[in-house]
């Protein structure tokens, strides 16, 4: 049996798993409700009510992609492969004339095509009020659409890290909510913090850079080079040094993507030849 | 087949193994026995590669194995881990297509190994409602997949009653695989079902050979069991301690005399000084039980 197909069987295997458990329905319900909440009420803050104030909707729908996202694939995520050594499978598939290259290659990819479809079918049940009634330009729509994929990978790609690192799924929980937490709140108060205290005067450069050190950063950047109508200011990103191309910040996205899973399978290779995943 | 060379194993300051030499002959059914912790799950973990020895080594085919060795040979062995909690939400049927998906076998051949343990009737319900015995069955066939030479299964019988260990071994049988290294703590059950048996206590092998090469080595002592007469007088005790017996007690209407293997002839043959009160005479030799103890 070739590798391809092994990796097709354990991704279609984690897939299905999560379908029947109902995980990818109900988040989409949640993004569907979210959404339509936004296309009711988004432009509220801006004093607009029901179906109209495209660009504040389209802020408010990146917000809700760069909070909720994260935390739905880092949920997802943490007890990918603990789960599968705790109920002793995991040896059993360890035991197989496969390598463990192709069993972490199939796992991630069947936990990033259950996060994939939760968050299309969400945005697309709501797609239609949203691009129809509220106005929301439909390829800027795609493009979040797109660059919530992208985010919700990284994350995942983290959770993966986070769960191999806590080695018990309670643990792994409370770390990855942690994460959130770091990633959407505190990394931004503490540059904000630094601008403070240094007077406005950090280097563009290195302010720029410490942006790219956050993949919800990342995300709110692209967002607001190529999804123009939601340039509303919001958030630290708005006063990111504007030099950094979008190619560049596409590209530090998908390392944040590589980067964490390939530490990942590093650290679970590792385990799995010192017998220490547990 | 598989030897292991003065294998150890240590988890930090634990020593799992202690210098370990033994050999997985091809054809046999070899039982590993002994006592939660006495290092059977680690011996098997090693034996598939799961674990490394911190010391010692292991040799495939008389060879140290390289990554394609334990590949080929992962292709020929079946696995039956302990405590194994399938997925409870998927049927028995999508549970082995699943797991054959990954040894790139057809559904034909699933169906066939659900007929051989006998779950087809039961192969499209869910897990969840499965008996022990159903989940052990399927952790049969999980591992008959793809037609094995070996199996290789860590407490196969654990919670099985005395009747799903005989379906077990049947099954097992019936699978037509040629080598078996089991592990199990029932030796009574299991020992006279296998060929060799290895006795393990503390990370070391205590004993190891066939059960008539065990028993021929045993040293524990045979007990005589003497129902008195009615008319027996309180000498019987003393007498049988004259004729040799290292104990002498009351147990359940009988005096039980514990008598060396070397002496039991002598010690027979000396009662018959006192036959008038003795109503009854049993003898009970030491068993696979017996010998268990005796290496724990």
């Amino acid at each position: 049996m070739n590798t391809s197909d092994v990796v097709l069987a354990i991704a279609r295997k984690e897939l299905t798993d999560r379908l029947r458990n109902r995980w990818v329905w109900t988040v989409s319900a949640l993004l569907f409700l979210c959404t339509v909440v936004i296309a009711l009420f988004g432009a509220a803050p801006v004093g607009v009510v029901g179906g109209k104030g495209a660009g504040a909707a389209m802020a408010s729908l990146m917000n809700l992609v760069a909070y909720l996202v994260p935390l739905i694939a880092l949920i997802l995520g943490c007890g990918a492969i603990i789960d599968e050594k705790q109920r002793h499978t995991l040896d059993l598939i360890l035991v197989y004339p496969l390598s463990s290259r192709a069993y972490f290659a199939g796992t991630f990819l069947g936990f990033a095509l259950a996060l994939a479809i939760a968050v299309v079918v969400g945005f697309a049940l709501s797609g239609p009020l949203l691009v129809l009634w509220v106005g929301v330009s439909a390829i800027e729509y795609l493009i979040l659409t797109f660059l919530a994929l992208l985010l919700g990978t990284a994350f995942l790609a983290l959770s993966f890290l986070v769960s191999l690192l806590s080695r018990e799924r309670g643990r792994a929980i409370a770390s990855s909510v942690f994460l959130w937490i770091f990633a959407v709140f505190v990394f931004d108060l503490i540059l904000v913090g630094i601008l403070v205290a240094s007077g406005g005067k950090v280097p563009a450069t290195l302010f720029g850079t410490l942006l790219l050190a956050n993949p919800a950063d990342c995300f709110r950047l692209l967002c607001f080079q190529w999804i123009g109508s939601a340039a509303t200011p919001l958030g630290l990103a708005s006063v990111a040094p504007s030099k950094l191309p979008a190619g560049l910040l596409l590209a530090v996205l998908g390392l944040w993507v590589v980067v964490p899973a390939g530490a990942s399978y590093a650290l679970f290779q590792r385990r799995v030849d010192r017998d220490a995943l547990v | 087949m598989i030897r292991l060379e003065a294998v150890s194993k240590r988890y930090g300051e634990q020593v799992a193994l202690r210098s370990i030499d033994l050999e997985v002959r091809q054809g046999e059914w070899l039982g590993l026995f002994g006592h939660n912790g006495s290092g059977k799950s680690t011996l098997l973990r090693i034996l598939l590669g799961l674990t490394r020895p911190t010391t010692g080594r292991l040799l495939i085919d008389g060879e140290p194995p390289s990554a394609a060795a334990w590949r080929h040979l992962r292709e020929r062995i079946g696995f039956m881990p302990e405590r194994i909690a399938f997925y409870d939400h998927l049927t028995g049927r999508e549970i082995l297509a699943y797991f054959g998906r990954l040894r790139g076998v057809d559904e034909q051949r699933v169906a066939e190994v659900l007929e051989q343990v006998g779950l087809t009737a039961a192969a499209d319900r869910r897990l969840g409602g499965y008996s022990k015995g159903m989940r052990q069955r399927l952790n049969l066939g999980q591992a008959l997949l793809g037609d094995p030479e070996m199996i290789l299964a860590d407490e196969p019988i654990e919670g099985l009653d005395p009747q799903g260990v005989h379906a077990f071994f049947d099954l097992l049988h019936a699978g037509r695989v040629e080598t078996v290294v089991m592990s199990s703590h029932r030796l009574v059950e299991c020992g006279p079902r296998v060929d060799r048996i290895c006795v393990l206590n503390q990370g070391a092998v205590r004993a190891l050979g066939s059960m008539e090469e065990l028993s021929r080595d045993l040293q524990s002592p045979v007990r005589v069991h003497i129902y008195p007469t009615e008319s027996a007088n309180g000498s019987l005790q003393s007498t049988l301690t004259e004729l040799g017996a290292t104990a002498v007690a009351m147990h359940q209407g009988a005096w039980v005399a514990e008598v060396e293997q070397a002496q039991k002839v002598a010690f027979l043959a000396g009662l018959t000084r006192c036959q008038a009160q003795i109503r009854q005479l049993h003898i009970e030799e030491p068993n696979l039980e017996e010998l268990y103890f005796e290496h724990e």
